[in-house]
Formats: structure tokens, sequence, C-alpha cells
């Protein structure tokens, strides 16, 4: 058993608004196994997009880390605590883009309309490593290739409005691979696109990661693609965490009420023309509201629930 | 046997010499639910707004079956459609920009009611309240603005303002694409106890091929401006006929991980 890349200790977030303080994150606590693909899942306003730019140290006033760990140790070097860096600290440098990387939601907008394709590639190199310009465009055209678009040399000098939402998709997945980093953050990389180009997406991303063995971290909001994608899941609601298991513990043999209604409130799951399951229905009287700490169970996942609500035959 | 009331023969519509609707003909029943699906760019959306002649098409008609009985909606004037459109309504995608920052929940709701001509101020309210508790929302929701509610929320209030000059053709596009799966869950619900209370016929324009399958009973498979494929859901769910929707259909990922995504090869199946 390696250890894990990311081991994250009670996170906590805060953000300043009109009417008061939020917490963003509350003692969030969770691992990022090494060589894996982790899911973070949950609503709008779970907290999984800020747990991911909190890894990034991408969260701004008037947010800020109030608490907690991110201790990252990567396989050449020291680990540290990212978390606890200076904003000044080269190794914020090193670490956006270099080690951890990043692919957003919406392709259009991560890539810059006025620079073409080749050159956002190649940029990314550029700012991690000591290489000629020549050098750094062949690699470029080497990735673009490798994350499948063809016709390369002509395609590395056009914009991206000449490209489709999949291929964009493609290019930035091609920009945050370029300097082989260790960590892969996806964030809804394919809510914005068509099912079936999501579902190319999705082959490229496990693909890739088969042959790299990168940790990807993969946040969305649909259980399906949980399903296809994941090894392990987290399932966060309100800015903590609920639940966490294998792909198939929480798919499968949810303990949480919370996650049981988000499985039976998908569409598909009961048959057409039943009502469909609300999670208010499902959860009923249970208590998602009060953070209760997580509890390791018998079979090794984690959940957030009193003792004397955990299933018997799974008690630690 | 249900009587139709929608026919829609031989519809097109191109922009700048692009087909975006090419040919399409289809009957609607009373009180049913018929799915359009198919990825962007094809048509489902200048189909619905054709239909609807929020656009005009370039050829086609379309007849509609209105409380006076059945009417072509093609050939009729921009003024002689405005006593028809009580009767056809659209919810919209996004629950953000499809309600006005600046007008309360009750001005919205009331103001199709004044432009169809609704003068008795209290008689507005009454509708406006009784539309409320349909969509299940407060009654003090009247005086606040957009902002202060959820995504669902807003959703439910734009569902008011499409229902309350009673129509019975409504067309939702998109409209629960921007939900959370939970929130989606419950307006789903809320649209089909509303079907069934009001007797509404629903036209449900979406891409996320699940929720079609939960709530229609016909679907209509567009690609590239034309209808490829149409039956029962269930049909054409369990027993797709045509490569197209045998592709979209692999494409979507099951929520059970021992059920592996295997999406169909676009080029092999010659599209």
């Amino acid at each position: 058993m390696t250890a894990p890349v990311l081991e994250i200790r009670d996170l906590a977030v805060e953000f300043k608004t009109d009417t008061g303080l939020t917490r963003a994150l509350r003692n969030v606590n969770f691992d990022v196994p090494r060589g894996e693909v982790t899911a973070i899942v949950g609503e709008s306003g779970s907290g999984k997009s800020v747990t991911a730019n909190c890894i990034m140290r991408l969260i701004q006033p008037p947010g800020r880390i109030t608490g907690g760990s991110i201790r990252f140790a990567p396989t050449a070097s020291q680990a540290f605590d990212i978390a606890a860096l200076e904003d000044k600290d080269e190794r914020l440098l090193d670490l956006r883009g270099g080690h951890i990387s990043m692919v957003f939601q919406e392709p259009m907008t991560a890539l810059s309309p006025v620079h073409n394709i080749g050159g956002q590639v190649a940029e990314a190199i550029l700012c991690h490593r000591e290489v000629s310009k020549e050098q750094a465009w062949a690699e470029a055209a080497q990735m673009l290739a490798h994350v499948g678009i063809g016709d390369i040399e002509r395609r590395m000098t056009m914009y991206p409005f000449e490209f489709s939402g999949g291929m964009r998709q493609r290019v930035v997945i091609a920009m945050a691979l370029v300097c082989n980093p260790e960590v892969l953050i996806c964030d809804e990389p394919t809510t914005a696109l068509d099912v079936t180009i999501q579902a190319e997406i999705l082959t490229l991303i496990r693909n890739l990661q088969d042959e790299l063995k990168n940790s990807v971290i993969f946040i969305t909001h649909d259980l399906g693609v949980v399903a296809q994608i994941a090894d392990h899941v987290v399932v966060m609601y309100q800015g903590r965490v609920l639940e966490i298991g294998t792909v198939r513990q929480v798919l499968k043999q949810p303990v949480h009420p919370y996650t049981k209604g988000l499985l039976k409130a998908i569409p598909g799951v009961v048959d057409p023309g039943e009502r469909l399951a609300t999670i208010a229905s499902v959860v009923g009287d249970a208590d998602i509201t009060t953070p209760f700490p997580l509890i390791k169970l018998s079979d090794g996942r984690q959940v957030s629930l009193p003792r004397g609500h955990v299933p018997a035959e799974l008690k630690p | 046997m249900t009587e139709s009331l929608l026919e829609v023969r031989g519809l097109s519509k191109s922009f700048d010499g692009v087909p975006a609707v090419e040919d399409v003909s289809f009957d609607l029943q009373r009180a049913g639910t018929l799915g359009v699906v198919g990825e962007s760019g094809s048509g489902k959306t200048t189909l619905a707004r054709c239909i609807l002649r929020a656009i005009d098409p370039d050829v086609g008609t379309v007849r509609f079956n209105s409380e006076n009985g059945w009417t072509d909606l093609h050939d009729m004037k921009a003024r002689d459609l405005v006593p028809l459109r009580r009767e056809m309504q659209m919810i919209f995608q996004d629950p953000f920009s499809s309600l006005n920052p600046r007008m309360t929940v009750r001005q919205i709701i009331e103001e199709p009611l004044l432009v169809h001509g609704q003068r008795n101020r209290a008689k507005r309210l009454d509708e406006a309240i009784h539309m409320l508790e349909l969509v299940q929302l407060e009654r003090d929701s009247l005086t606040r603005y957009p902002h202060a509610f959820s995504g669902g929320q807003r959703q439910r209030i734009g569902i008011a303002r499409a229902l309350v000059l009673r129509p019975t053709f409504v067309v939702c596009d998109e409209s629960v694409s921007a939900l959370d799966v939970s929130v989606q869950a419950q307006i789903i619900n809320l649209l089909e106890d509303l079907q069934k209370e009001l007797g509404l016929t629903y036209l449900f324009v979406a891409h996320d091929l699940a929720v079609v399958r939960h709530i229609c009973d016909r679907v209509l498979v567009m690609h590239h401006g034309r209808v490829v494929e149409t039956g029962s859901v269930e049909d054409v769910f369990e027993r797709p006929q045509q490569n197209y929707t045998k592709l979209l259909l692999s494409a979507i990922p099951s929520p059970d991980p021992d059920v592996p995504l295997r999406p169909l090869d676009r080029q092999a199946l010659g599209l």
C-alpha cells in the first residue's frame, strides 16, 4: 500500500459575505490515493469545487482557508502542507500546472480566445521547464496528438473559436497533462458537453490515467459519470464529507441516508411512470445537517453518522 | 383513442442557407408527453420555436387543436396569434436569465394576465396566489424578487408564469437541465403532477436521455435537423432501429459501476 498523494485533514474555508460568515468547508477529511481516480460528488453548494480550489490554493478573498492541512507528497521530493504555504512561496508556482493541474468545466473560458492552440499548450511547458520555444512547440504537438487531435500542424495555428466543445476540452486536457502532473483535478469537465462527446472525453481521461498512472480528482454531480470513471468516491453535502468508500461500496451499498437519496433521485433508476424519490423523502427524519465525525466502518469506508445509526454488520 | 392536439407536417427552417430543421412531421396526442432528443445543433430548439411561431418556419404546416377547433398556425398573422398564445406556453432552461430581476414574483406571474387583458387587479392577485400554491411556493414569495430564490424555486416561478393562462400545450425546453439531481427530481414530479391535474400536453426538449425516458411517452430523435427515429419511449430505448439512436443510447453512463461505458464509434456507424 503506497502512501496517499494528498491527505486532507480538518480543512475549513470561510467566505465573508454581507450577511455574515459562510462556512464553505467544515472539517473536510479525506485521502487521495496515489495513481487512482477519486470522485468528489455533491450538489451545488456542497463544497466540492471549493475543495479543489483549496488544493490549488486558488481561494481568494473574501474567502480564506481558516484551518486544517493539505499534505502533498510528491514522489520525487519532500512532502509539504499546501494549506500552510505563504501566498508568495515559490513552491506554489511549481505546484499550479506543474505538480497539480486542473481541467475546468467550460473549455471556452479556460482557453484564451486571442492565442492559438499550439501557443497555449506550449506556454504551459515554457512556464515550468527550461526548454527552447521550438522544443516546447514540438512537445505540445505530441501531447495534442496524444489526446486525439488530428491534422496537428494546421490545428495548432488555429484559435479556440474554430474548435468544437469536445475538441476544446481535449486541448484543455492536453494543457493540463503536458507537464506530467502527479495530480490532475477535473472540475465537471464533461458537464457542458453532449452525452456522446462526454462519453469520448470520459474514455480519454480513463485511458490517459491508465497509461500515465497519475492521481485524478474528478468533481461531478453526475453519479453515472462517477460510476464510469472513479475508483473511490467522496460524497459531500453543505461543506462536509458524509461518506467515503470505493465506487462499488458507495454506489451499490450506500450507508448514509443522503447518499441513498442522491442515488434514488436519478431518473432511470425507478420505472418510468413511477414518482422520482426526492432526497427529502428518502432521508425522512434522519439528521443530515449535524456534523458528526467520520467513523471508519469494518469494510474500510468512512461515514458521518451517529454511532447508533451505523448498520450492525458494518460496526467497527 | 386519444385525439391529437398538434399536427406538424413537412416543417423546415434554415438560417442563412444552413438547414436547421428539415422536413419534420409528427402528431402530438392530447395529454401526452413527446420528448425531442438529439445533440446540440440537431435542431431541437429551432423545431420547438417554429411550432410556437417564435420564429417563422420556411415551409411546412403546423395545425393546433385550439378551444375553437383546428387552426393553422403557420399562415396566421402575428396579431391573430395573440389569443392562441394563451393556450401555448413555454418553460425555459435557465431559471436565472428567464426571470426579470427587477420584477417581483407577483409582477412576473401576473404579467401574462395583463398582456392578455385581465384588468381586474383582485382577479390577477387571486390567480397569482393560486399558481403559487400549485407550484408549492409560499404565499409571501409574491413580494420578493427572483434573486431571493434558489434555482429550483425560480424554476417553479417560471412554471407558475407559464401556467397562469391555463394553457393546454406547454413546451419545456431543457427545463430541468440546469438543476441539481435532487431538485430536478422535485421539478419532474411537479411537472407530472400538473400534467395530471390540468390535462397538459408537453413537448419536452432535452439532451438528457434518462430524463426523457422517465417523463415522456413518445420520443422523436433528431440528427442534423431531421427526425431519424420516432416511437414509444419503450420501443426507441429498448429496440432502437437507427444507428444514430444506438450511438446516443450507448453514450449514457450507467450509475452501476459494473455496467461499463462502451460508446459506439461514430465513424464505424457511418454517421
